[in-house]
């Protein structure tokens, strides 16, 4: 069992990479990328900040030193997996910096300075200002187009893997902090709907089970498809219409995550407060969800019912609800709980849809937003987490599969 | 359970045919369907705003029918090929297109022999408030500039909302049974492929699904939008690439377990070709649950399309998608037409697909549950 745990996990782990590169190889070579982006920014500021001198020439050529630098910051000149490699953290990428003047000294932040000299063999070394004795071995020079200057600058290890996804170009402040103001909000849907989806799922599946054929059943059947087959934020679009706008009705609030005098409220009048913005929004949530837990449900205990074991316990003289309950249901809630992995994942994963739909300053919506605002740490992070989340997802489904089903044993 | 049919003379699949046929809501919702798509070929034809039939001095013109045979080739509404200027009709000085509903209206008027006949409703997916008469949020059934009723009301720039969710509908239409079609084509030779061979390819393979599993897709589409002009081609080929692995799961477990059957080895053992094994012997016992699930992959390309349109990483504007009306809808939020009619029309076409595909489940479905109490 342990050893078939850890398998698991060390078979995620090249897909973690092979899932992450595609993430950055996408976006390093997609035609437009960050980098490219930043380039025409770049020569189109200079046309229009120029006052007046060649406005909107789009072939302005950006200084050299300029260019220079936005090649270094973005490591263009670095082979593919190099960069991939310090994206994740597990190679050092270069920090602080800075193009200085030989025999000058150069500010590199928190007031400190430094200074190149040429050492008594000829070679470049870096020393602090303040004591020109001291040689500095953390950090390092590389050659400059500009003359009598060079790069000099230091080298951490900082990615995915130490929890650095940079930082946020819109907002100016790390993505990781970003994410995690908006992480709770995300969660507190996610969580109430993959609560909201078991049970009823579980309930409706074994209805239908135990009246397969009926009118019930049917009826259910198609409107847990249709369920399924409509996007959820769509749903929610029309909810909030009818519902939630100034046209209609206004049961509900028009999106958003609480009041604006949530925190004057009692206790209580929070509690409600949130479930009045709750309710649109997680009907949208949940919807999709449905269809395929409440069939897994139906079929599996249907399967059990039709199984020998059952038929002995009817046969011996059980009560119905006893052979139901004690002697079938233990078995056909096995598909139930190991799906709970890949569902889960869903829903942590923050529904950008229905977020957007709704105004809710969840992670999903942020993420959104940084596309459009081509944030690209902030996605990039975003996509990492999704990728994270269906990985352990997966592993816990499997994990929960060898738990609950005795007559699984890997080995 | 006893069968009621005396006929033993009926194939599987014509026994499936009259078993589909037989469950009336599944019938009648493809035969529903089918009709109003191939009848949104014809919508150039129907709703448009360029005349079916204009008879100026003696001669016969028709713009419509222009516009239908240039839609005729592929999706993607009315394409502004070539077009009649106005001074054509005698509308002095009008370079641009010929405005048909004014035409008509003025040769009406002046009694003249000249006439032009409208398609059954005269408005164009993408005209908006330049054109004269056209207003902003008009109500459904309220009249616009030009005393002509406006059945579902008109968007935020002026244009028809009846128009564009009937164009709509042509678009997510062909758009997802296209999808659906070319996921098929690389899902079943890939999933075929992995199943019957094995072995290196197989674990190489599966490692591979494994990954792109893992991947946020529709995410990934959208950024990769953002960075490159979207067109109905490229929204095709990524939503292609990023949705073909459920069909390659499900033909890699048929062959899988149909390639272990004794009826594989009796044909291996004659010598039979292996192409010929794949083709002729596994793979018409593999397919029922491909067949199955071909509505719901259809289902999915809609829903994927309606995603991405909201979002505006969608087919370019102006093309006429649901999507993109629901949005522009949830940012008007008192004009509840705007997202309760494309919603309608993507809840009907939605329902009427699950409906046929349960349907199809059903009538492929040997499976009898019993239940002793």
């Amino acid at each position: 069992m342990l050893q078939y745990i850890i398998r698991r996990i060390l078979l995620a782990i090249p897909t973690f990479f092979g899932a992450t590169f595609v993430v950055f190889f996408l976006v390093q070579f997609a035609p437009g990328g960050p980098y490219e982006q930043q380039l025409n920014a770049l020569r189109k500021g200079q046309g229009s900040e120029g006052a007046g001198s060649a406005i909107g020439s789009e072939n302005m050529s950006i200084p050299p030193s300029q260019l220079e630098a936005l090649q270094r910051y973005y490591q263009v000149n670095e082979p593919i997996w190099a960069r991939y490699m310090m994206w994740l953290g597990l190679y050092p990428r270069p920090t602080n910096d800075y193009l200085a003047e030989l025999d000058e000294p150069r500010n590199v932040g928190g007031g400190f300075r430094v200074i190149v000299k040429k050492k008594s063999d000829g070679q470049l070394a870096v020393y602090s200002a303040e004591n020109p004795t001291e040689e500095l071995s953390d950090w390092y020079i590389d050659p400059s187009s500009k003359a009598n200057s060079v790069w000099v600058y230091q080298r951490t290890i900082s990615g995915i893997f130490t929890a650095d996804f940079g930082t946020s170009f819109h907002y100016r402040k790390p993505v990781t902090e970003l994410i995690s103001e908006r992480l709770p909000t995300s969660l507190q849907f996610g969580l109430i709907s993959f609560v909201i989806t078991y049970v009823v799922c579980f309930y409706l599946g074994t209805q239908k089970a135990l009246r397969h054929g009926s009118a019930f059943d049917v009826v259910t059947s198609s409107i847990v498809f249709i369920a399924f087959s409509i996007p959820g934020w769509a749903l929610g679009a029309v909810l909030l219409v009818l519902l939630g706008g100034g046209s209609v009705l206004a049961v509900f609030p028009t999106g958003g995550f609480q009041s604006n005098d949530y925190e004057t409220l009692t206790l209580i009048e929070k509690i409600a407060d949130r479930a009045w913005y709750f309710v649109l929004p997680t009907i949208a949530y949940t919807l999709g969800g449905f269809a395929s837990i409440t069939l897994l449900m139906k079929n599996s205990l249907l399967d059990t019912l039709g199984q020998d074991f059952v038929r002995t316990a009817y046969a011996k003289g059980l009560r119905e609800n006893r052979v139901i309950w004690m002697h079938a249901m233990r078995n056909s809630v096995i598909p139930l709980v190991a799906s709970i992995g890949g569902i889960i994942g869903i829903f942590l994963a923050g529904n950008y849809l229905v977020e957007v739909a709704f105004n809710i300053d969840g992670i999903g919506k942020l993420s959104f937003e940084a596309i459009v605002s081509r944030d690209s740490n902030v996605f990039f992070a975003f996509a990492v987490i999704s990728i994270i989340i269906t990985l352990v997802g997966s592993i816990i489904s499997d994990f929960m599969l060898a738990l609950v089903d005795p007559r699984i044993r890997f080995s | 359970m006893a069968a009621t049919s005396t006929s033993t003379s009926l194939s599987i699949n014509q026994r499936r045919w009259k078993k589909f046929k037989g469950m009336r809501r599944g019938y009648y919702s493809l035969v529903i369907l089918l009709g109003a798509y191939l009848l949104s070929f014809l919508l150039p034809l129907m709703i448009n705003n360029k005349a079916l039939l204009v008879s100026y001095e003696g001669e016969w013109t028709s713009p419509a029918a222009r516009d239908f045979f240039g839609s005729l080739p592929f999706v993607g509404g009315l394409a502004p090929s070539s077009f009649d200027p106005g001074e054509r009709y005698g509308l002095i000085g009008e370079q641009s297109e010929a405005d048909y509903r004014k035409l008509q209206l003025r040769w009406e008027e002046e009694g003249s022999e000249n006439y032009v006949i409208m398609p059954l409703y005269p408005f164009s997916p993408n005209e908006d408030i330049t054109v004269t008469g056209n207003e902003k949020f008009i109500e459904p059934l309220q009249v616009d500039g030009n005393d002509n009723t406006r059945i579902f009301g008109t968007d935020d720039v002026g244009r028809d909302v009846l128009a564009r969710m009937a164009y709509g509908f042509q678009v997510s239409m062909s758009f997802a049974i296209l999808i659906a079609i070319l996921e098929y084509l690389i899902g079943i030779p890939v999933g075929a492929a992995m199943g019957y061979f094995g072995k290196w390819l197989d674990i190489l393979m599966q490692r591979f699904m494994e990954i792109w599993h893992a991947l946020p897709f529709l995410f990934l589409i959208i950024i990769i939008v953002s960075f490159v002009e979207p067109t109905f081609t490229l929204l095709t080929v990524l939503l292609v690439i990023f949705s073909w692995l459920g069909i390659a799961t499900q033909m890699r477990a048929q062959f899988y377990r149909e390639r272990s059957r004794d009826y594989v080895a009796a044909a291996v053992s004659i010598g039979v070709s292996t192409p010929k094994i794949i083709i002729k012997h596994i793979l018409p016992n593999t397919l029922v649950p491909i067949i199955t699930f071909f509505p719901f992959a259809v289902v999915g390309g809609i829903s994927a399309l309606v995603s991405l349109d909201y979002l505006g990483f969608g087919l370019p504007p102006p093309t006429p998608s649901w999507g993109q009306m629901i949005g522009v809808g949830l940012s008007n939020i008192t004009k509840y037409w705007l997202v309760v009619v494309p919603f309608g029309a993507m809840f009907t076409t939605l329902t009427l697909v699950v409906f046929i595909g349960e349907g199809i489940r059903e009538a492929f479905d040997p499976k009898v549950f019993s239940r002793l109490r």
